[in-house]
C-alpha cells in the first residue's frame, strides 16, 4: 500500500518529468542522441528528490508551503518577480497540457484537437472546482502508470541492452553538434525540475493536512513518486532510441511518440498509448493550473487549497478561474501546444533558483523545523545541486539564442 | 515579546483562531510609548499596505488596484499587536476571521462571481 500513499508523489513527478511537453522532448531526445540525455534525468531525480524531501517535510512541520518560503525568505519585491515569472511559465504550460489532452483525444477519437481543448478545459476546471484532493491525486496519479507500456514495449521490441547501456554511458552528439546537445540537455533539465513539481507537492502536503506524524509517508511518497516519473521518462528516451535512433528521424507529434508501443503491440498499444498520454496530459494540467493559483494566494496570504468551499476561497478560485480560461484562449489562437512548451523550459529555467534557493535556507531555519532541519549530506547534496540549477539557469538562455532553440 | 521584525514578523502568514489564512503581515504601525520608545503597535495587512512598502511602479500599480476595489476606501486592514497570540512559522491571532471586515477583493470575487457558480458552498475537501 506503499503505492496509495505515493500517489501525490507519482502525480507531482508527472508534471514535470512526462507532460505533454516531455513526451515529445524525451521522445526527440531518443531520436536524435540515443541515450545519450539518461544521465541528465538522473541528475534530475536525485535534485528534485532532495528539495521535494525538503518541502515537503517542510510542509509537515511548519504547515507552510512553499511560496510562503519564497516571500518571507527573498522579500515581496523579488518574490514577486519570481510569482510572476512562474506563473507566467505555470499558465503557459496549462495550456499546453491542455493543448496535449485535446491532441491524446484526437489520436483516440480522429476528431481535430481543436475542437476538444474546450471540452478539456472544462473537464480540468471541473475536477478543480468539485473533485477531492487525495481522490484527484489517486486517480491521476494511478492512470499516469499506464506509461509503463513504453517499458514494457522495451522488452517485445529488438532491443540492444548492451548498446542502450553504453550510449548510456558515452553521451555523444550523434553528429548533431555539442550546442544542440546541450540545449536538449538544459531543457530536459529544466523539465525535470520544473518550479511547479515543488509548488504542487509542498501545497498538496498542507492539503492533506500532513503534520510531523505524516514526515515517513512525505519521505515516501518523494522517493517512489518522482523515481517513477524518472523511469516514465527514461523509457520514452529509450524506446524511441530503439526505433528512431538509428535512421535519425526527426519526431515532433504525438502519433510519432506512440509508434514503439504500436509497433510492439499494434491496435492495443495504440489505444493504452492514447489512454496514457491522456492521463499524464490531464495529470499534468490539474497539477499546473492548481501550482498557478497556489503561488498567488501563498505570495499574498489568501485562504487557498480545496480543504474549504470555494465561496471561502473566492480569490484563490478565481485564479484558478481566469488561469484556466487564459490558457483556453491562448490555445484557441492555434499556436503549437509542443513548441509552445519548449519556449516555456527556457524561460523557467532561468527563474529556477529563485524556487530552490529559499527551500534550502528554510530547510536550515529552527524556526519553522525545530530539530527536523537538514543534516550535513543533506545540506551539501542541495548546495551541489543549486550550484548545477544556477547553471543551468544562466546557460539556458545563450544556448537557446545561440542554437536557435536546438536546431 | 521579543521579535525579529524583518525575519520573524513581516511577510509571515497571519492565521487567525480557527486557521484560517487572513493575509500576509505587508507591513507595520509603530507609536510612541511614554518614554518616546517606538514599538510596533499594528501589523497591517492588504494589497495597499503591501503596494507601498514595494513602492516603484509595481507598488503605486499595487496601491491603485487596492484603491479601485474598496468601496469605501478603508485602507489596509489593521490588527492591534495585543491580538497576536503568538508566532512561529505563521503569526497566530486571538480574533476569528469574521470578527474582522472581510478582505475588498475576497468580497468582491465572492459576491459576482464564485457564489453564481452551482457548488460554491461545499468544500471538496
Amino acid at each position: 500500500m506503499k503505492l496509495l500513499a505515493a500517489t501525490l508523489g507519482v502525480l507531482s513527478a508527472i508534471g514535470g518529468f512526462v507532460d505533454i511537453g516531455d513526451l515529445v522532448a524525451a521522445s526527440q531526445a531518443g531520436a536524435r542522441f540515443g541515450m545519450g540525455h539518461a544521465w541528465v534525468l538522473v541528475l534530475g531525480v536525485v535534485g528534485i528528490c532532495a528539495y521535494a524531501e525538503m518541502a515537503g517535510r517542510i510542509a509537515a512541520v511548519s504547515g507552510r508551503a512553499v511560496f510562503d518560503l519564497v516571500r518571507e525568505r527573498l522579500g515581496p519585491r523579488v518574490a514577486l518577480l519570481n510569482l510572476a515569472a512562474s506563473y507566467l511559465v505555470t499558465v503557459l504550460t496549462l495550456a499546453a497540457e491542455l493543448g496535449g489532452v485535446a491532441l491524446a483525444l484526437q489520436l483516440a477519437s480522429r476528431v481535430s484537437y481543436l475542437l476538444w481543448v474546450p471540452v478539456a478545459a472544462f473537464a480540468v476546471w471541473l475536477v478543480l472546482w468539485r473533485m477531492r484532493f487525495q481522490l484527484m491525486e489517486r486517480v491521476f496519479g494511478l492512470a499516469g502508470l499506464t506509461l509503463l507500456v513504453f517499458a514494457l514495449a522495451l522488452f517485445w521490441l529488438p532491443t540492444d541492452w548492451a548498446a542502450l547501456g553504453h550510449g548510456a554511458l558515452h553521451p555523444g552528439t550523434a553528429g548533431q553538434g555539442w550546442g544542440a546537445y546541450w540545449f536538449v540537455a538544459v531543457a530536459l533539465f529544466a523539465s525535470t525540475v520544473s518550479p511547479y513539481e515543488v509548488f504542487f507537492f509542498s501545497s498538496g502536503g498542507v492539503e492533506e493536512n500532513w503534520s510531523a506524524a505524516d514526515l515517513a509517508d512525505a519521505r515516501s511518497s518523494v522517493l517512489i513518486g518522482f523515481p517513477v516519473g524518472g523511469l516514465l521518462a527514461l523509457s520514452l528516451v529509450a524506446t524511441a532510441t530503439v526505433v528512431f535512433h538509428p535512421g535519425g528521424v526527426s519526431l515532433s507529434t504525438l502519433d510519432q511518440v506512440a509508434r514503439p508501443v504500436v509497433l510492439a503491440f499494434g491496435g492495443v498499444g495504440l489505444a493504452v498509448a492514447a489512454l496514457a498520454f491522456f492521463a499524464v496530459t490531464f495529470g499534468a494540467a490539474l497539477e499546473t493550473g492548481l501550482s498557478a493559483a497556489y503561488a498567488a494566494a501563498q505570495y499574498f496570504g489568501w485562504q487557498w487549497g480545496k480543504r474549504v468551499s470555494p465561496r471561502e476561497a473566492a480569490r484563490f478560485h478565481s485564479v484558478l478561474l481566469v488561469s484556466v480560461l487564459a490558457a483556453t484562449l491562448l490555445l484557441s489562437t492555434t499556436v503549437d501546444p509542443v513548441r509552445l512548451t519548449e519556449y516555456m523550459l527556457v524561460a523557467s529555467a532561468v527563474v529556477l533558483p529563485l524556487t530552490y534557493l529559499p527551500i534550502l535556507v528554510v530547510a536550515n531555519d529552527r524556526t519553522y523545523l525545530g530539530d527536523d532541519v537538514n543534516g550535513p549530506w543533506l545540506n551539501l547534496l542541495g548546495a551541489v545541486f543549486l550550484l548545477v540549477i544556477v547553471a543551468a539557469s544562466v546557460a539556458a538562455l545563450p544556448l537557446a539564442v545561440g542554437t536557435g532553440m536546438g536546431r | 515579546m521579543r521579535v525579529q521584525l524583518g525575519r520573524q514578523l513581516l511577510d509571515r502568514q497571519l492565521v487567525d483562531a480557527d486557521g484560517l489564512l487572513l493575509g500576509k503581515v505587508d507591513d507595520v504601525a509603530f507609536a510612541l510609548d511614554e518614554q518616546g520608545v517606538p514599538y510596533v503597535a499594528y501589523l497591517l495587512t492588504g494589497q495597499g499596505a503591501l503596494g507601498q512598502r514595494i513602492g516603484g511602479r509595481v507598488g503605486r500599480l499595487l496601491v491603485t488596484l487596492a484603491d479601485r476595489l474598496t468601496e469605501e476606501t478603508p485602507g489596509p486592514l489593521r490588527i492591534p499587536i495585543g491580538q497576536v497570540a503568538r508566532i512561529d512559522s505563521a503569526v497566530r491571532l486571538r480574533v476569528r476571521a469574521d470578527e474582522l471586515p472581510r478582505p475588498p477583493v475576497e468580497a468582491w470575487l465572492r459576491r459576482h462571481l464564485i457564489d453564481r457558480i452551482p457548488g460554491a458552498d461545499r468544500a471538496s475537501g
